[in-house]
């Protein structure tokens, strides 16, 4: 046996020979043991701490720092200390959701006896039993279940996205073993291939002691992780892979590091930063060099000729080094050393707002909103583009019978939320079209697969709830019994149902399958009075074609699909015909040949069932609601005025993302709706050409136009060649429809999109078959509803409604994107408004390195003088309040254009600062350029000027930030009068310590002299004003000038004025512009396309979509012949 | 990270997650929002410019009471009184340890009040690196202990001993003796006490214990010619380290060029100076020890009175006049600017 290329599992034979990975999952960074080495790994990892770790080093050689030896050192452990706590406490977040998951109850089959364990605990070769609507705690082989021929129904939402049921079927071998008696003769090996992330393949062997040869196993065996039982009682499976093993597990790890846009402009910047500062260190040394080499002898007072111990004397070039490094720590703080912690903390606490929010929390799932990473926040202002999964994530997978037509009359209004039947019972009693409705509504109750089942065994209909694949059937079924129309009993051949109190018996004589290709199912069945009739529902397309001749209640039928498709329903035609016994016979030979034929059976079986599906009455047309989360449309209009473009990428059929395009408002009649449904590569590049050529001028502008494409066209469309041309026509799009997509598509699509356009994009889902694009794009989105939560571990947020999108981009998008731009701009302006002043100092002092600010007070000024006013910034200011900004989604269009940080600003926040900084220094330097500075006729000295200017900016900077202030909370207040009270309060600490604490002897009385300055008083009026007089009249200026639109609408706030109409009237001039266009596009299109290869989808349309489980492990036929609801289902146990 | 959701019938925790409903939480904090527009703008200019103006006319009016009467006596004024025909400059560049000149000053108005006298230095760098530090103020604490090496390269002298006091700003102390005589006879009565910050001499100076055996056995900085004890062989408490002159010495300058205050008037001990320094002739009698043409320095001489605000200097209250001058014509700007763009703006009608 080989075991590198498979895995062995013995069956009831105690340990497993190979130990397995335990069921336990953990997604946890650290243990308490790793933390101290993880941690640090991680914080060194960052450029600007190993920067400033290596400055601290620098420091502790001796007589080249100017700043002595832990002034760099004290403050990165202050930082690294809260990073530390942060981390701290986010991991300990993630170790109680792993315990959640971990700790989730499970029955167990060990050693003879059923016991309830964690999931944690559940092992390889475990026997677990998992009752309705639960998880399967992990990948497992099905041995039996509760329904018949060990069938079980599976959810698989999470994995791939898909709307229907699976079956799944247990060997045959296995499927006696309803019992834990049985089990326990349950003896053997399962074979199979190791752990992989393949989710729709599986190969393994099962080899029963008391069967002579092995059993194959196949995906038809497998519950995967991550699905959900549904419909079934219970099921017996053996656990093959556990834990980080399970496919969902391997599919889900190696989630990758997303950088934001704002990041990467703030590191390009740095490292900009850092040759400046290269370059200043290297003009300071040279010129320091020059002052030494022609002063050096002259001024004898300073000893320099003197220095012969001193390493920093010797050669020149040595000499010239350590000056270097001086000039290195004396101006590294121009990077700022506190902005990675201040940016870490600031999201951090943002994400909490997002958490808190209560506008986003979900009661009816009790779910709040959740901010996985506190990364990306100021991305959800960005976005251009939203990727959106269609089922679970727009829709909620529930299917609603919601209006009908019958023999030209419609019953069901498109307002009401469930379809009221007075009129239909009243026009089935009385009205002439009564019979049609009595087939109507025996068609529905009959032609379908689903499995009735009376779990409490009694007589009452009200008890009797219904299996099946299709949501669709479901729904039909579910609305005739509330009609009183119950389907009520299944056997193999018949179909027993109670029409109004009366017990009527179907015998099914055939069932012709669903297919995508026939787009119906028919079903031919023998009345209780003898006759034989065909039953069939399916497209509009393919029932109008079989129709008999002068049908007289097709053109109000059609009228009425229309409107059902319009509200986007999804619509349905029902047809029937009576046969001949004699006609049925001669079919049914044919048929039996057919079905038994050995070549092209499926297609022969088609053909044959062709030619009874003819001359059809049209009974009339169904609407079922495919029910969207609560106000999507609205959701997505919104987002749509905000300037997104929205995809919706589905592995549904076309039929059934158009219909919801049309229901979701993404999709109407006044968009040019464009489709590309082409089969090969050439037409596909052919058509795009077409397509691209149409726009002309319009294209890769904002146009009115909708996009749908075929999952196979798409594979062409994203071949190189096509690329291009795909791209383009597709952004000329507001909305793009891709249906049938692949999870590997929809990352791709995505991937397509972020690379090529430069623009931030956001994908939204619920399901593990998002779980791709939600990785690729920009910004990930989960949405975790009562089903799983596969895309919610793999994305950046989750939320438990689609329609809080629009909160967590208009609001806390914009805010957060607003507010860590004004973080990341103000940190390095205020490192450089104080650091770049030593540059001034050095050329009064013979760029000798002398710093003119005490050592500690410069150290600390980041910690503590400034470190909350960025906070303040970060955390508090809001542009305009969430009312506005949610009834306004045109000014999420400001910051969509990364207009806040960008190149040109933050070099004009430089420079700012540096001007602040002349100002600060040169007026105090000529204030006080006489020394005397005392009515007493004392002077003062070096340091006396430097806390003179250091409060100068410890005033600047605090004031700075409330300038760049939209809204002052009490918080500001307190962050801003705080710093400067802070600096005041160590300042006199600070300067009354020596010699009780031998620290800063040269600060000893200055907090006494400074104050008891005049000349200091005068300057604290006149110096910060003037340095933020400039600003002040900039900003005003801007204001009365070039107002944006956010500054009118808060202006319009303040003066508690309705911005409305400023907002429309700034809107008009775009809306109409686009509008022109598609006119003129539109008239083009129609020109120069014949309908048929227009792409454009034709005539009206009429909404057709069906789901059902097409090709699955147990066909349609055989499904509905399994069942005999007769027969009591066993317990299990 | 969860990787389901907890199932309901889950035993654990029931309780809802619904966030609370807390101003803070929910961002809904109230807040001022100041918006600049040049509604707001416009009042805050002219508070400004009419504040400013009349502080700036009341600070320069202040500085310019301040008489001061500055006097450079580096090279040529200042010539010998003993080599003839040789500035005092000259005489120390040729080898020549001390000299003496004579200077006449004419004051044409009487300085009243209380008078300062400083001595100034021009490019002078007291703000050096390698200047500053050296220094140790535990040994200015009167701590006999070995001094820091920081005082290099004035530590320790030849023999091993630690210099008392130690370091190059010590070893450079001025040490020109600078005298004033009115009317060719009468010396201007000068205080050499109350020229250094109380705190430095209260708190950060103090002479060791036995100082007069300590200064004696522990040689004096290199270019010092006595002891730190001889520095004022009259008055006890301004000798050793807690000497005046030497403290104010001590607190480097900021800038290249500086003064420091160097006496004041006693206007106690004669009837002739009570109100001041009276107009008239008077001789600057300088004792030039301090050598400072080698690096182009300068030395001045400087008597000056204060105003409440200190020495003369009218830059502030230029600058007050400047900024508010600038605040009126935003204001003028503003003004205007604000009616016309509310005419383009203004509804139709």
């Amino acid at each position: 046996m080989d075991d590198d290329t498979k895995r062995i599992i013995t069956i009831n034979h105690g340990p497993q020979q190979t130990k397995f990975v335990s069921n336990r999952i953990s997604t946890s960074k650290y243990s308490i043991l790793s933390f101290l080495p993880k941690f640090l790994f991680e914080q060194f990892r960052k450029y600007s701490n190993i920067f400033f770790l290596c400055i601290a080093v620098l420091q502790q050689i001796p007589g080249v720092s100017p700043t002595g030896r832990y002034t760099t050192a004290v403050p990165l452990s202050i930082i690294l200390c809260c990073a530390a706590i942060k981390e701290i406490i986010e991991d300990v977040k993630r170790h109680f959701q792993d315990g959640a998951v971990n700790k989730r109850r499970v029955l167990i089959y060990r050693s003879g006896n059923w016991l309830y364990t964690t999931w944690q605990r559940v092992k390889v070769g475990d026997i677990v039993k998992v009752l309705d609507n639960e998880f399967f705690p992990a990948d497992l082989v099905l041995l039996s279940s509760g329904e018949p021929h060990s069938i079980c129904y599976i959810q698989t939402s999470n994995l791939d996205g898909e709307t229907n049921l699976k079956v799944r079927q247990g060997l045959p071998q296995t499927a006696h073993m309803i019992s834990s008696v049985q089990l326990r003769d349950l003896l053997g090996v399962i074979e199979c291939e190791l752990p992989n992330r393949n989710l729709y393949d599986f190969a393994g062997t099962l080899k029963l002691n008391n069967v002579a040869f092995p059993i194959p196993l196949g995906s038809d065996q497998i519950l995967l992780r991550g699905s959900q039982l549904k419909n079934t009682a219970w099921i017996y499976g053996l656990v093959i892979y556990s834990g980080h093993d399970t496919k969902l597990m391997m599919n889900s790890s190696s989630v990758p590091f997303k950088r934001t846009n704002v990041e990467q402009v703030t590191n390009s910047q740095i490292l900009f930063l850092l040759v400046l500062l290269l370059i200043l260190c290297l003009f300071s040394t040279i010129a320091g060099e020059i002052w030494n080499y022609r002063n050096k002898a002259a001024h004898w007072y300073l000893g320099l000729t003197r220095l012969t111990d001193d390493k920093t004397a010797n050669s020149i070039p040595n000499h010239f080094g350590y000056t270097f490094l001086t000039f290195f720590i004396l101006f590294n703080n121009l990077i700022p050393i506190s902005l990675q912690i201040t940016i870490d903390l600031v999201k951090f606490i943002q994400a909490y707002f997002i958490n808190w929010d209560i506008d986003m929390y979900d009661p009816e799932t009790d779910t709040p909103a959740s901010a996985r990473t506190s990364n990306l926040n100021e991305e959800l202002g960005q976005v251009k583009y939203i990727f959106s999964d269609k089922t679970g994530t727009l829709t909620k997978n529930v299917m609603i019978f919601k209006q009908c037509t019958i023999s030209g009359i419609m019953y069901g209004s498109g307002n009401v939320a469930e379809f009221n039947s007075y009129e239909l019972l009243k026009n089935l009693e009385y009205h002439t079209s009564s019979k049609q409705i009595r087939e109507f509504l025996t068609l529905l109750a009959t032609c379908h697969t689903v499995v009735p089942e009376n779990k409490l065994n009694t007589d009452s209909f009200n008890d009797v709830a219904y299996q099946a694949s299709s949501p669709d059937e479901y729904a039909l079924v579910t609305a005739v019994k509330e009609m009183g129309v119950v389907f009520f009993r299944r056997t193999p051949d018949s179909v027993v149902i109670s029409f109004r109190g009366q017990e009527e018996t179907y015998e099914i004589l055939n069932v012709l399958e669903f297919s995508s290709e026939r787009k119906r199912m028919s079903v031919i069945v023998r009345s209780p009075n003898n006759e034989i009739k065909l039953y069939c529902k399916g497209a509009d397309s393919v029932i109008m074609e079989r129709l008999v001749a002068d049908e007289p209640n097709v053109p109000l039928t059609m009228e009425h699909l229309e409107s059902f498709a319009k509200d986007g329903l999804r619509t349905l035609c029902l047809a029937y015909r009576t046969l001949t016994d004699q006609e049925y016979k001669e079919w049914l030979v044919r048929h039996r040949e057919a079905s038994t034929a050995i070549n092209n059976r499926n297609e022969l079986v088609a053909e044959v069932a062709e030619r009874i599906e003819r001359n059809l009455i049209l009974l009339g047309a169904t609407g079922i609601e495919d029910k969207l989360q609560d106000q999507v449309p609205d959701s997505l209009s919104m987002l749509l005025k905000a300037g997104i473009k929205i995809w919706v990428l589905t592995g549904d059929k076309k039929e059934t993302a158009v219909n919801i395009g049309y229901s979701c408002k993404l999709l109407s009649d006044q968009l040019l709706n464009l489709t590309l449904d082409e089969a090969t590569l050439d037409d596909t590049q052919r058509q795009l050409r077409e397509h691209c050529q149409t726009f002309g001028d319009s294209l890769r502008k904002e146009n009115l136009a909708s996009l749908i494409i075929e999952g196979k066209t798409l594979k062409y469309a994203l071949s190189p060649s096509c690329r291009q041309d795909f791209l383009d026509l597709a952004i000329s799009c507001k909305t793009v429809i891709c249906c049938r997509v692949s999870p590997k598509q929809k990352a791709e699509v995505v991937e397509l999109v972020k690379q090529s356009t430069n623009e931030i994009t956001l994908a939204v889902g619920d399901g593990a078959n998002d779980v791709g694009m939600i990785q690729t794009a920009h910004v990930g989105v989960g949405i975790m509803g009562r089903e799983g939560v596969q895309a919610a571990c793999a994305s950046d947020y989750t939320i438990g409604q689609f329609r809080f999108l629009t909160k967590l981009l208009f609001v806390h998008g914009v805010w957060s994107y607003r507010r860590l731009c004004k973080v990341l701009l103000y940190s390095f302006y205020k490192n450089i408004c104080l650091y770049v002043m030593e540059l001034w100092f050095a050329f009064h002092n013979g760029f000798s390195g002398q710093i003119l600010f005490e050592r500690w007070t410069i150290a600390i000024y980041n910690v503590l003088f400034t470190a909350a006013p960025p906070m303040a910034l970060g955390l508090l200011d809001r542009c305009c309040s969430a009312e506005t900004m949610m009834r306004f989604p045109a000014i999420y269009k400001m910051s969509q254009n990364r207009s806040d940080f960008n190149i040109k600003v933050f070099w004009s926040w430089c420079l700012n600062a540096v001007y602040h900084s002349i100002i600060l220094y040169f007026m105090s330097y000529a204030m006080l350029r006489h020394d005397v500075a005392y009515s007493n006729g004392q002077a003062g000295d070096y340091l006396l000027l430097g806390n003179m200017i250091y409060t100068y900016v410890i005033f600047v900077v605090c004031l700075k930030a409330g300038l760049e202030s939209d809204s002052w909370t009490m918080l500001t207040h307190i962050a801003i009068w705080g710093s400067i009270a802070s600096w005041f309060v160590f300042f006199i600490i600070y300067s009354n310590i020596w010699p009780t604490i031998p620290l800063a002897p040269e600060m000893r009385g200055m907090a006494k002299y400074v104050f008891s300055s005049m000349y200091f008083w005068f300057g604290l009026i006149l110096i910060p004003i003037t340095a933020l007089l400039a600003d002040f009249i900039y900003n005003c200026l801007q204001r009365t000038l070039y107002k944006t639109l956010m500054q009118e609408v808060q202006e319009k706030e303040v003066a508690n004025q309705d911005p409305y109409d400023l907002v429309m009237a700034r809107q008009t001039s775009t809306v109409s512009r686009v509008a022109e266009r598609l006119a003129l596009l539109k008239s083009v299109f129609v020109r120069t396309r014949t309908p048929k290869m227009s792409g454009i989808i034709p005539g009206p349309y009429h909404g057709f979509a069906f789901s059902q489980e097409e090709d699955g492990v147990v066909p349609q036929n055989q499904l509905i012949r399994t069942y005999d609801t007769n027969i009591q289902k066993p317990p299990g146990l | 990270m969860s990787n389901q959701p907890t199932s309901k019938d889950d035993q654990e925790e029931q309780k809802s997650k619904k966030p609370a409903d807390t101003a803070f939480k929910q961002q809904r904090l109230p807040a001022w929002q100041p918006i600049i527009t040049a509604d707001t703008a416009l009042p805050v200019f002219l508070i400004i410019g009419l504040l400013f103006i009349p502080i700036g006319i009341v600070l320069v009016v202040t500085s310019e009471r301040v008489l001061e009467y500055d006097l450079d006596y580096t090279e040529g004024n200042c010539m010998s009184t003993t080599v003839s025909n040789t500035t005092c400059a000259k005489v120390l560049q040729n080898g020549g340890s001390s000299c003496t000149c004579d200077i006449p000053i004419n004051l044409d108005q009487p300085f009243t009040g209380k008078v300062y006298f400083y001595y100034g230095l021009v490019n002078y760098y007291q703000n050096h690196r390698r200047y500053v530090k050296s220094r140790d103020d535990n040994q200015l604490l009167g701590k006999t202990d070995a001094v820091s090496k920081d005082c290099q390269p004035f530590q320790k002298s030849v023999n091993g001993s630690d210099y008392t006091p130690c370091g190059a700003i010590a070893n450079s102390k001025f040490n020109d003796s600078l005298t004033l005589v009115f009317n060719g006879s009468q010396t201007v009565p000068l205080l050499n006490t109350g020229i250094a910050w109380t705190t430095d001499k209260d708190v950060k100076f103090k002479n060791p214990n036995n100082a007069s055996t300590y200064f004696q056995n522990n040689p004096p900085p290199p270019n010092w010619k006595y002891t730190a004890w001889d520095l004022d062989k009259n008055n006890s408490d301004n000798n050793g380290y807690k000497n005046e002159d030497f403290i104010v010495w001590m607190r480097t300058a900021a800038m290249p060029a500086f003064r420091k205050l160097y006496r004041r008037l006693n206007t106690n001990s004669s009837q002739t100076f009570q109100g001041g320094l009276p107009q008239g002739n008077y001789t600057l009698k300088v004792q030039y020890n301090y050598p400072v043409i080698n690096f182009s320095g300068r030395k001045q001489f400087i008597i000056s009175t204060t105003s409440w605000m200190g020495g003369k200097n009218p830059f502030l209250g230029w600058a007050y006049i400047v900024v508010g001058i600038v605040c009126m014509i935003a204001f003028v700007v503003f003004f205007i600017l604000h009616k016309t763009w509310k005419l383009q703006n203004r509804p139709p009608t």
